[in-house]
């Protein structure tokens, strides 16, 4: 009793790390976001719900639309990149698997903020991939690449593509290779044997992976600054730019809860189903 | 039971790189035979098993199925199922979609699916675990679903890759007399892969011993067991007592400094030639010396040894002897109303031992 009383002392720092840094800013959020700009643009704290009709007016339900499209259309890249990636290393690795493994992560002890610099350089106009094509004739002028979707989303996918392909390589790695087998014992085709049997059998991991691409890549700002243009301007950048630029705290928090929520929607639908289904949540 | 061919395999071998897994193995199987394929890990026969299903195939050889030569073709496309070691259930399906999965990618009509996996599930005695998943199930039901999956498609050849190994010993026990009823019951070829030699005998209507690649015998159990080919197979199957001796003339063998009657030599043995004499250990029968023959008969041939050790088994005891000439023999011996517990053998005891000269297997 007196051991178990002692050791319940160890859940107070981490509980007082989650309020003060967590719960208290999260609150001021929320209550910041039913606020207004006073004269000299500083946050004033109040009750009104401008702030979040201003959220769904027409000039930012098109970022906030484009914002979900670009998360979508990254998640399905960075599965239909990661999954084979993923089933090759997890079944035919052998034991180079664990080096495969590691290969896949070293680029992102890199900071993400460089790696998109280095995207920048690559995609630039008088970038290395622009310039090698125009020295070696193939155009006459660069092909413009950057400030276009493709960079943005392509930046994103390079951003994130891990926390598809871990979660991904957890699931085949754990599935029994002789399932694989029954499926072609039972006369499926290799093609009917992934979707009938592989698919459904990772489908924890695709989950997991989908989830984990698709929260931090809404509201993504970076891939957008630096490789995007005023077209692909996304919901991220539209939060940043009310807190550093138009100095409009109220109008910024107002948009972070309304992100949160809709986020949080997913997360809840995810975890109920991987609960349900005896899946790893990751 | 039809005596057509089911499979034939012509001079098979499978290298895994410079491993040779299965060596120019022949064989044939009849239609309707429950046919083992015995040995110890390594011997290749998941191997054989795995290129009869198509896994795998082979670096040289023939298979022949139902007449049709099938070593190039996929598994898909292959009129043979399999129970694998590890089920290999579909989790995400519940039992019955497990069982209809085969059905379905053959595409038989809707109700006749449901008609056989009704009928599959009755076999096996499942009927009211059909909406269950398989994590839901005990061992011995997921084996049993297995089972089902596999035989819904009235394979040509049911293919079974040590399906009991993970169950316990008495569920095993039991599985062994209902797979052998279900495999009468369907009349079914099946290729069993097992390394439990007592699985092996008391469902097999053949069984080839295996070792290192090659099929060593393949036999009846009856011949497997009394009449072993090798000294691999004495030993495999059963615990074998083996005596080094020579040939000292067609009806004896000189073990040390003892003469053995044993069964007529053919003509392949000459005098002189190194042999070995195996004996059963049911076979020997244990007297003891100052006491008139117990079990011991006339015809016998008896030495005099002494109890070295003795495990008991419940069913009986297992006895190791040391025989007057430096020779040990194991002696097991039923608990039958002969043996009493007031007359327990004692460690060191002198006794006569005596076996059957006719029991005595001689292997080169």
């Amino acid at each position: 009793m007196n051991a178990s009383r002692f050791w319940n002392w160890f859940v107070y720092p981490g509980a007082l790390w989650i309020a003060l840094l967590f719960a208290v800013p999260l609150f001021l959020v929320l209550a910041l976001s039913f606020g207004h700009v006073d004269d000299l643009g500083r946050g004033v704290y109040g009750f009104q719900l401008t702030n979040y009709a201003d959220v769904f007016n027409a000039t930012y339900v098109p970022v906030l639309l484009r914002s979900v499209g670009y998360a979508l259309i990254t998640v399905i890249l960075c599965l239909g990149i990661g999954y084979p990636a993923a089933y090759f290393i997890a079944r035919f690795g052998g034991k180079y698997r664990y080096a495969l493994v590691a290969a896949l992560v070293i680029p992102f002890f890199v900071n993400y903020l460089v790696r998109t610099y280095a995207w920048v350089a690559l995609l630039a106009d008088e970038g290395l991939i622009n310039n090698a094509i125009v020295d070696l004739g193939l155009t006459q002028a660069p092909i413009q690449m950057i400030n276009t979707p493709f960079a943005v989303i392509g930046g994103l996918v390079y951003g994130y593509i891990i926390f598809m392909i871990l979660p991904l390589y957890v699931s085949i790695e754990r599935m029994d290779p002789s399932i694989v087998e029954a499926g072609k014992d039972l006369y499926g085709s290799p093609f009917q044997t992934f979707i009938h049997v592989t698919l459904p059998a990772t489908q924890p991991g695709i989950l997991a992976g989908s989830v984990l691409v698709f929260l931090p890549t809404v509201g993504d700002f970076v891939s957008a600054q630096l490789l995007g243009g005023p077209d692909t301007y996304m919901v991220g950048n539209l939060i940043q730019d009310q807190f550093f630029a138009a100095s409009d705290w109220p109008f910024g928090s107002a948009l972070t809860v309304v992100m949160m929520l809709f986020l949080a929607v997913w997360m809840v639908l995810y975890l109920r189903r991987a609960t349900r289904g005896e899946a790893e949540v990751l | 039971m039809e005596q057509s061919e089911a499979i034939r395999i012509d001079g098979i071998t499978k290298k895994f790189g410079d491993f040779v897994a299965v060596d120019n193995i022949d064989l044939e199987v009849s239609s309707g035979e429950f046919f083992s394929l015995l040995g110890p890990s390594g011997c290749g026969k998941t191997t054989m098993l795995r290129m009869l299903a198509g896994f795998e195939v082979p670096t040289s050889g023939s298979i022949v199925l139902n007449g049709e030569p099938v070593e190039n073709v996929p598994p898909h496309k292959r009129n043979v199922n399999m129970v694998f070691q590890s089920y290999a259930l579909f989790d995400h399906l519940d039992v019955q979609d497990n069982i209809a999965f085969g059905l379905k990618r053959r595409k038989v009509a809707k109700e006749e699916i449901g008609r056989r996996v009704g009928d599959a599930l009755e076999l096996v005695d499942l009927s009211t675990r059909a909406t269950a998943r398989p994590n839901e199930l005990s061992g011995g039901q997921r084996q049993r679903v297995a089972l089902a999956r596999a035989l819904v498609n009235k394979p040509q050849v049911l293919l079974l890759d040590e399906p009991l190994g993970a169950l316990d010993l008495k569920l095993r026990r039991q599985m062994q007399v209902e797979l052998k009823a279900i495999q009468r019951e369907v009349g079914i070829t099946f290729v069993y892969v097992t390394h439990d030699q007592e699985e092996a005998l008391s469902m097999s209507d053949r069984i080839a011993v295996m070792s290192a690649g090659r099929v060593i015998q393949c036999a009846s159990p009856e011949e497997v067991y009394e009449h072993p080919s090798e000294e691999f197979v004495a030993g495999f199957i059963g615990i074998s007592n083996l005596l080094q001796g020579k040939v000292e003339s067609r009806g004896q063998v000189r073990v040390g400094d003892v003469c053995l009657p044993v069964p007529d030599l053919d003509d392949s043995y000459s005098v002189g030639d190194s042999v070995q004499i195996a004996v059963r250990p049911e076979k020997v029968a244990v007297d003891e010396i100052d006491k008139p023959a117990y079990k011991i008969v006339a015809d016998m041939f008896t030495v005099q040894g002494e109890i070295e050790s003795m495990v008991y088994l419940g069913v009986g005891n297992q006895l190791t002897l040391r025989l007057s000439n430096g020779g040990r023999l194991v002696a097991l011996e039923q608990a039958t109303y002969r043996v009493q517990s007031h007359d327990q053998w004692k460690i060191g005891q002198p006794v006569k031992v005596g076996w059957h000269p006719e029991h005595c297997m001689v292997l080169k």
